[in-house]
């Protein structure tokens, strides 16, 4: 530990880590909100025509497709939320102070995976409560929602630690959702795409995320842990990967 | 307090630092000036923790920088604050992450900003304030836990004089407390009011170190006597035994006499370029 802090010290500091960063996110609520909307404006367009074309499981499609959809969207939050430390100049402030390296990037990530956790948690309320999904295991749902959550954030935080500015990074995460998403079958069941689409799809981070998103609503447990792992596994490339670029300084990355 | 001994600092092909060798004593004000590339700011990151050196030792009261951070306040060169906090919310983060907690805290929070006349402006948002005010609240930031090392990089660029008068009582007063302080500057008028001692960088190495007495000691002055039809400007290190041999000696009436004495930016300006 930076200056022989106990763990009391330790979880005070991430304390105030957190509860500075919950700030920052509700001084600046736009993208969250968007990311909201958005998924239940497409769940109210897509569902007369998923659940005739899928009636089995097509209320489970317009739901998990749309929040998927929305969630990579919201690697920005996650990537802003680092990014914008370089831009203010704030991460050498934060470094300069006792806290140390871990401290700072959890009491950074903390608030963020909340964000994405009441996103998802928002959209599948939504499902629930107009578009008439059933869900039958919710804890398992919840488990498969931290997953993701987990996975975005690692993976925009590895995104913001690649990008120089705003911009590169919104660029970025735009094109890396639309394609990753629409590819994994958030926006078109995998069935109705081209079969090269179908084949390359597993790729996709957002194909897993479907899969194991559906099979949590649905309470199948053994269907939802394969996917689960894989994001997983996805999560700690992308979050390790991170680490170690972010204990090099925000400051003098890739700049 | 600080003591760094010979270090050593390359970017890729750039030597940054060059066998740096600085101490600032408890209570003292150091006033650490030269050209930019000199090395003082890559100097602030390491005594900061921010930066490691590729060779040579610092240490904070007998502790390396990154086990002393509590010891230390940085206010970095460039404004570095959340825009969207207020100034309360500023300070109470950096307090809480210097173990400051509840009362303890609203005291520091109190003391710093009544010293850097901020008591007014506590809860608005750092990006609605003016620079000045954004430069005080930097400082308050690296004043607020009380360390006994302050590290200020060029803390009044930009700013209006009475924000600088503030800000340099409250150092003052600070060093009268016993805290160390570094100071880095280009405006050496500044190094006068504080009293700081002097010490000058150049090419990654401090190159002159001293008072500002004892550093302008063997810089020449000048006397300026003006005949009429002619004007004399006599260099002089002795200046007021220049002048009295210069009266006895000019049978001419006398239109107008001046001596100047030579100044920090004269001092500056002769280490700095002949080293």
């Amino acid at each position: 530990m930076r200056d022989g802090a106990s763990l009391s010290t330790t979880a005070l500091r991430v304390a105030a880590l957190t509860r500075h960063n919950l700030l920052l996110r509700r001084r600046d609520p736009a993208n969250l909100i968007t990311y909201m909307i958005i998924p239940m404006i497409l769940m109210w367009l897509t569902k007369p025509l998923l659940t005739r074309l899928m009636p089995d499981a097509g209320t489970a499609q317009d739901v998990t497709g749309p929040l998927v959809f929305s969630s990579t969207l919201a690697l920005q939050i996650v990537g802003m939320s680092l990014l914008s430390e370089r831009t203010w100049r704030t991460w050498e402030m934060l470094r300069a102070t006792p806290a140390t390296a871990p401290e700072l990037l959890i009491g950074k990530a903390f608030p963020v995976l909340a964000v994405l956790l009441l996103q998802q948690g928002a959209v599948i309320g939504y499902g629930v409560a107009v578009a008439g999904l059933s869900v039958t295991g919710p804890f398992l749902l919840l488990l498969a929602m931290l997953v993701w959550s987990i996975t975005l954030l690692a993976t925009g935080s590895l995104l913001a630690t690649l990008v120089r500015s705003h911009a590169q990074l919104a660029v970025l995460t735009d094109l890396g959702a639309i394609v990753l998403s629409t590819l994994g079958g958030a926006l078109l069941p995998l069935s109705m795409m081209p079969s090269i689409a179908q084949h390359v799809a597993p790729a996709s981070p957002g194909y897993w995320a479907i899969s194991m998103l559906k099979a949590a609503i649905r309470g199948d447990a053994a269907a939802t842990l394969g996917p689960a792992a894989i994001l997983g596994g996805i999560a700690v490339v992308a979050g390790t990967t991170a680490c170690l670029r972010l204990r090099r300084g925000l400051a003098q990355l890739k700049s | 307090m600080l003591e760094a001994t010979g270090l050593v600092k390359r970017y890729g092909h750039v030597t940054a630092l060059d066998g740096f060798t600085l101490s600032v004593a408890p209570g003292e004000i150091t006033g650490l000036v030269g050209h930019n590339g000199a090395g003082k700011t890559t100097f602030t990151r390491i005594v900061a923790g921010l930066a490691a050196p590729d060779a040579g030792q610092v240490t904070i009261a007998g502790l390396p920088p990154r086990r002393a951070a509590r010891l230390i306040g940085v206010a970095p060169q460039e404004i570095s604050l959340y825009p969207a906090v207020t100034i309360r919310e500023t300070l109470r983060l950096f307090g809480s992450l210097h173990g400051l907690r509840r009362k303890p805290l609203a005291a520091a929070i109190s003391e710093v900003t009544d010293a850097l006349s901020l008591g007014g402006f506590l809860d608005q948002r750092i990006d609605s304030l003016s620079g000045g005010q954004q430069r005080r609240a930097q400082a308050a930031v690296a004043l607020l836990h009380r360390p006994r090392l302050v590290l200020l990089d060029e803390p009044t660029a930009g700013v209006d004089p009475q924000t600088r008068r503030t800000l340099l009582a409250a150092l003052r007063q600070r060093a009268a407390d016993g805290a160390a302080i570094l100071y880095t500057t280009h405006y050496l008028p500044e190094l006068a009011d504080l009293q700081a001692t002097l010490a000058i960088a150049r090419g990654g190495r401090v190159i002159a170190r001293g008072t500002a007495q004892q550093l302008l000691s063997g810089l020449p002055g000048q006397v300026t006597v003006d005949l009429g039809d002619e004007v004399l400007k006599v260099p002089a290190t002795d200046t007021a035994a220049t002048l009295a041999q210069l009266l006895t000696s000019i049978s001419k009436p006398l239109r107008g006499v001046s001596v100047t004495e030579p100044s920090l930016d004269d001092l500056y300006q002769a280490v700095a370029s002949h080293a």
